[in-house]
């Protein structure tokens, strides 16, 4: 059984409980159960990391080499700065798909930037704790997928 | 409840996919990704629309007659998607909701294809997963209101 990992970043354990304009009133753990729901009903395994930590962050990513089949990863405001991050997905060498719960490209100019975009297969912003959902069938609805090698 | 009806409106050059940079674009059709759209929306209980213009005129003109007609509308702008200030502002005013996507991860391309100026317009992206990027955006516009 193919076998995932959630990996959120920096202030998203607060999701809910802080600007909720703009990311919703939901939990990172009601979105977890979302998450985990999906994943049984596609027949695959996930786990969640949560960390405000970049190294912390680095080093799960690395770990992540060999051990999973893909990362859904949301690094929060690290996306636009952290090349570790960048560098640490690079030379995990698992399938990335990078997530944001907001579109990014409808707020502050230094949000438009994303330094993990360029080593990930593909990008999700805009959609609330859905973009989750349709990272994880990015990830692994592989019938949908005759065309990517 | 009446069914609900996304437009699908592919832009430039998207006519000749399968034909051309196969490496980035991968090799099927724009009909195969029209063919798919079909049965991902049966399976959704949702009607799709697609279209493909190569004019920038074209795809205004469409967006403009989308109120009314479309609950939504899925929109891959090719090379538009970078400078055309114009198709903003059409998506800006048909007040639907709107998703951007691309075949390719275009953040791992020419720099000049990073920055979309419709994207502030549109709920959201979805960018890099060949057709099934345009899948994604209809579980998205599907999904919309739901969660």
């Amino acid at each position: 059984m193919k076998h995932y990992a959630v990996v959120h970043g920096p202030n998203l354990n607060m999701l809910g409980k802080r600007e909720v304009g703009i990311y919703g009133g939901r939990t990172m753990e009601s979105i977890n159960a979302d998450v985990e729901a999906e994943a049984r009903r596609l027949g695959v395994t996930v786990e969640f990391y949560q960390s405000n930590a970049e190294g912390e962050l680095v080093t799960f990513i690395q770990n992540c080499r060999g051990r999973t089949d893909g990362i859904l990863l949301n690094a929060g405001a690290y996306t636009h700065y952290s090349v570790a991050l960048r560098d640490g997905i690079g030379a995990a060498a698992v399938p990335t798909v990078e997530v944001h719960i907001s579109n990014v490209y409808k707020r502050e100019a230094f949000r438009h930037v994303s330094m993990i975009a360029p080593v990930c297969i593909g990008q999700i912003c805009g959609f609330g704790p859905y973009s989750y959902i349709l990272g994880l069938r990015a990830l692994i609805e592989e019938r949908l997928d005759p065309w990517l090698a | 409840m009446k069914k609900k009806s996304f437009l699908v409106v592919s832009g430039p050059n998207m006519n000749l996919l399968g034909t051309r940079k196969t490496s980035i674009y991968g090799a099927g059709t724009l009909e195969d990704i029209h063919r798919s759209l079909h049965e991902r929306a049966g399976e959704l209980g949702v009607d799709v629309e697609c279209v493909q213009f190569n004019g920038e005129g074209a795809i205004i003109d469409c967006l403009q007659e989308a109120p009314g007609r479309f609950d939504g509308v899925i929109i891959n702008a090719g090379a538009l998607a970078h400078y055309s200030y114009a198709l903003r502002s059409a998506i800006g005013a048909m007040l639907l909701p709107c998703v951007e996507v691309f075949i390719s991860n275009v953040h791992a391309r020419e720099e000049f294809r990073h920055t979309s100026v419709i994207a502030p317009v549109c709920v959201g992206v979805i960018a890099g997963f060949g057709k099934k990027s345009y899948l994604l955006a209809l579980d998205a516009l599907a999904n919309l209101g739901a969660a």
